[in-house]
């Protein structure tokens, strides 16, 4: 603290005014002459005191009046640290991943990162993020310290997985927004999983400086989980051993060889245990079958006992459908008798006794309603009752399913039944003359496998088994408004999946016999098949379990609000996740938590859904310390560029004082009138 | 011309008898007329002759028109004797305004000199004491008396105190003869004491009257905070607060008067309460209503 104009101190030697007022010219006291002191009596002493006081109140006043003006005229100053001038904002992060449930990582990260908040110069920017299963910004950059106090309180352990893939992009984005120097400190268990795979991923810009307090002392404790679940997610029979049965892999990180047991609950009720050998480090599999549960969802656990250093991760979870097999009607053209001999044996193959096949011949399915099947297989049938393709498309509109084979037929009849489109041309490859790139035969050049029909999350080198199909005949259509899943190697479209209504239309652009092509002869047929089944039957959408953080979808996308149902989502803890407004418009659903969530969907099916944590977050283990320190040297070039200008007891600026003193002389001056006119004015005589 | 009684007016006059003029002037000419004021012989009675009544007074007017011998009385000169005692002590040194309590009372004797020589032909005398007699004018209508005791009341300077018990004795050889005693004082002392003291020239037949001249601020006291006071008596100081002297002192100097006024009232004697803001026609009418009792 000083003073800007301290010459003005000089006038601090007006304090001698009130002090000969009050305290010299006092003692002068005037005796007053009176004829006799006959009828006088002395004064009492606590009266004369109190007068006392009070002049000497109203003698504080006057000297603190006299010494506020002559401050503020002096000017005094504070010195601040001037850390809003060079604009470095301190980012917070603390992880609230699944992991930081072990132990107390959590509440240790937090603590610690209310220290460094709390360490902060009070004019210095600050913003706080949660990183969890999706980085949380939870302020914005300011210096208030109160709200980023409550902000960082307010966090609470997730369940989601931790990247710091996602934390890099983001601070990336943030340096690129803010353009100023960021000091970043990470308050983590610093996870090796959440490690990405690319380092260049983790890697700050310069003018950002990461600070990484981990948590834990270092050494990873041992910890078992279920790492995964084999289940089936609808079960028409329990007594079919090929599906019937849950498999569950135990796995077990940084942990001895040990024996664990391993308990099956469904619906709260411990229906079989094992006992398995798990190896140090290692994994092992448990077998329930077989898997009695009843009809209707089921929800089904998976624990293991014994403690260890997450307690959270010892159980899964998964929902099971017992119901009876659903029909699927195939219709065919009434000379084709291959196509339902090869889906049907397909079918049977891959979803075993959940499903039906009824096979029609397309002049005989006049009288068949569409919305009793579970979906409707049109092979090679372009030349539907107009009856059926009316109740067809109003099936597919009010949420049904169909899969469309355009067979041979196809050239004789360009439109295609539901799919509000025509055959442009037909590709007959096996003809003289045809395209060269192609030979004899086309095959599959491009597929998408991430598309539900097509699903495979390893394909191998053969282009997941469909690189040996080989197609003679296809036809070709726009595929404007429709996702192409797969392409033939002249680029026509394969599969495509398109959205009519509330229900989807997977159309192949050739058929399902040997005749067109070689696709029924080849094994990735029964698992197109049994893809193709699940996704127009919603079974796949069922599913077993999902992850933390992974989204469902409630309602097409493509489909306006207006004309749909509401849903209805119950979270794990029996409330509804969704408002009236958000049950009417909502499409997709976070699932944010682990256990289950009860579904009702815009088309009147229902489904339960068992969610659980990222099992990435099982492995305790940390980065190496020295990946820790090559991240977090990672961007030492730029911090050795801003050390100087961050060093916080070189960067002062003084904050003048001199309207809080004036302000304070005012009140006391306001003060000293009040008193003066109160006790030192004229007393009115009663006479 | 009445306002020239006013007491603050008198003050700015430095000639007694000056003042004494103004006063009593103005206050005669304020009187009405009344039938029982006038100083000459009158006729009073007739009464029959009887032997040995002296001849002169014989109606000799009326023997000659009835032959009969009747004797003609007349109003005797009621000539009386008015004697001030002045308190000149320290405590009529007190003021709070013009004038002193000492000037009031020099004004009230002097104008009393004047009515009773000038207007009443009556004796007049003056006896000046503190705690012992300082002056004395012996009462006498001879010329040149008014300046003599004018002259007397100029030197009453006021020092010492008050003590009435030690020079009553020479009150007493001083008043041998009938006549109306007036004490001009302002009583700081005990009423019984007052009384005690003064009560002896009641009994030889003397009209006694009681000036008591008190300042305004005697009687309320203002004080705008504690201050010490000094009596001018003794020199004995004291701090007072403001808040005693609006109620108690009061109070007491209230009580101190009434029990003065009926003690003296019933020791036969008359009392009047004089403030030295007030005029003084109250102390001329007092007289003047006592002499006309005595006669």
């Amino acid at each position: 603290m000083g003073f800007l104009a301290p010459w003005f101190l000089g006038g601090l030697l007006a304090l001698g005014v009130p002090v000969f007022v009050h305290l010299l010219r006092r003692h002068v006291t005037v005796p007053r002459p009176v004829s006799s002191l006959m009828f006088f009596e002395r004064g009492v002493q606590s009266s004369t005191r109190h007068r006392r006081l009070k002049h000497l109140v109203l003698f504080a006043l006057r000297t603190a009046l006299v010494l506020l003006v002559v401050l503020a005229f002096a000017n005094p100053f504070v010195r601040r640290v001037a850390a809003n001038t060079n604009g470095r904002l301190m980012l917070i992060v603390l992880d609230n991943s699944f992991s930081m449930r072990a132990g107390t990582h959590f509440a240790d990260a937090k603590q610690r990162a209310l220290t460094q908040l709390a360490a902060k110069p009070k004019t210095q920017r600050a913003q706080i993020m949660a990183m969890g299963g999706q980085l949380q910004i939870l302020t914005q950059p300011i210096s208030d310290s109160s709200q980023l106090h409550s902000a960082l309180e307010g966090i609470q352990p997730g369940e989601g997985h931790a990247s710091f893939g996602d934390l890099g992009r983001a601070v990336r984005a943030l340096a690129e927004t803010v353009r100023t120097p960021i000091d970043v400190h990470l308050f983590s268990d610093m996870q090796r999983t959440a490690m990405p795979s690319n380092f260049a991923d983790v890697v700050l810009p310069v003018n950002v400086t990461l600070t990484l307090h981990p948590v834990g002392n270092g050494a990873p404790a041992p910890n078992w989980t279920i790492e995964s679940i084999d289940a089936p997610a609808d079960l028409a029979d329990p007594k079919d051993p090929r599906r019937s049965r849950v498999f569950a892999v135990v796995a077990g990180f940084n942990t001895p060889a040990a024996t664990k047991t391993v308990n099956l609950v469904v619906n709260g009720k411990t229906v079989a245990t094992r006992r398995v050998d798990v190896p140090a480090n290692g994994r092992a599999t448990v077998e329930f079958a077989p898997l009695d549960v009843n009809y209707g969802f089921n929800r089904c656990e998976v624990g293991i006992d014994g403690n260890d250093a997450l307690p959270a991760d010892d159980a899964s979870v998964f929902a099971v459908r017992r119901s009876d097999p659903e029909r699927v009607l195939f219709v065919h053209a009434g000379n084709d008798t291959r196509s339902p001999v090869y889906f049907g044996a397909a079918l049977k193959a891959a979803a075993g006794s959940s499903f039906v096949l009824q096979s029609v011949a397309q002049e005989e399915v006049t009288d068949f309603d569409p919305s009793r099947f579970a979906f409707v297989v049109l092979s090679d049938s372009v030349a539907l009752p107009a009856i059926f393709e009316h109740a067809v498309t109003q099936y597919v509109a009010k949420g049904g399913n169909v899969f469309i084979a355009l067979g041979t037929a196809a050239a004789r009849r360009a439109h295609i039944p539901v799919w509000d489109g025509d055959v442009t041309e037909a590709h007959d490859y096996a003809r003289p003359g045809a395209d060269a790139r192609t030979g004899a035969a086309a095959a599959v050049g491009q597929v998408d496998f991430a598309h539900p029909a097509l699903l495979d999350e390893h394909p191998g080198r053969d282009n997941g088994g469909w690189a040996e199909t080989r197609v003679f005949y296809a036809a070709a259509v726009d595929p404007r408004g429709t996702r192409v899943a797969a392409r033939l190697n002249d680029g026509a479209p394969l599969v495509l999946d398109k959205q009519v209504g509330l229900g989807h239309v997977v159309l192949l652009t050739t058929g399902l016999e040997n005749l067109t092509n070689d696709f029924p002869l080849h094994p990735v047929f029964v698992a197109f098949v049994d893809h193709i089944a699940r996704y127009l039957s919603g079974t796949e959408r069922l599913g077993q379990a999902r992850l933390v953080d992974s989204y469902v979808q409630l309602r097409p996308a493509a489909n306006s609000g207006s004309e749909q149902g509401s849903v209805e989502v119950i979270g794990p803890d029996g409330r509804r996740l969704l408002s009236l407004t958000e049950a009417r418009a909502a499409r997709t659903l976070r699932l944010d938590r682990a256990g289950f969530y009860q579904v009702h969907l815009a088309n009147g099916r229902d489904m339960v859904i068992g969610v659980n944590p990222d099992r990435r977050e099982s492995d305790l283990q940390p980065i190496a310390e020295d990946v820790q320190r090559l991240w977090s040297g990672s961007a030492e070039t730029g911090a050795s560029q801003t050390e100087a200008a961050s060093n916080p007891e070189e960067k002062y600026r003084p904050v003048s004082l001199w309207w809080c003193v004036m302000l304070l002389a005012f009140l006391t001056a306001l003060a000293e009138t009040a008193f003066a006119s109160r006790y030192m004015g004229t007393q009115r005589e009663e006479i | 011309m009445q306002r020239f009684i006013e007491p603050a007016v008198l003050a700015g006059i430095s000639s007694l008898d000056l003042v004494a003029k103004t006063v009593v002037d103005g206050f005669v000419a304020g009187l009405h007329r009344s039938p029982d004021f006038g100083f000459s012989q009158e006729f009073a009675e007739y009464r029959a002759y009887t032997p040995g009544d002296d001849l002169r007074h014989v109606d000799w007017n009326l023997f000659a028109r009835t032959e009969r011998c009747y004797l003609k009385r007349y109003r005797g000169e009621t000539n009386s004797q008015l004697t001030v005692l002045l308190d000149a002590s320290n405590s009529m040194e007190y003021t709070s305004g013009p004038p002193k309590k000492m000037d009031y009372a020099r004004f009230i004797a002097a104008s009393l000199f004047y009515l009773a020589i000038h207007n009443q032909r009556d004796a007049a005398g003056v006896i000046v004491f503190d705690e012992k007699v300082r002056d004395v004018v012996r009462p006498s209508t001879r010329p040149g008396q008014l300046a003599r005791l004018f002259a007397a009341l100029e030197r009453a300077e006021p020092h010492a105190r008050t003590d009435f018990a030690r020079p009553l004795h020479h009150f007493q050889e001083l008043l041998h003869r009938r006549g109306i005693a007036i004490v001009i004082s302002d009583f700081y002392e005990d009423p019984e004491t007052i009384v005690r003291a003064i009560e002896p020239l009641r009994f030889r037949g003397n009209e006694v009257v009681l000036f008591h001249i008190l300042d305004p601020e005697e009687i309320r006291p203002v004080l705008k905070s504690s201050a010490i006071l000094v009596d001018l008596e003794t020199d004995q100081k004291m701090e007072v607060i403001p808040e005693y002297a609006k109620t108690s002192y009061r109070a007491r100097i209230d009580a101190h008067i009434e029990r003065l006024r009926s003690r003296t009232r019933a020791a036969g004697m008359d009392y009047e309460l004089l403030v030295t803001d007030r005029s003084l026609d109250a102390a001329l009418r007092s007289y003047l209503a006592l002499r006309k009792e005595r006669n």
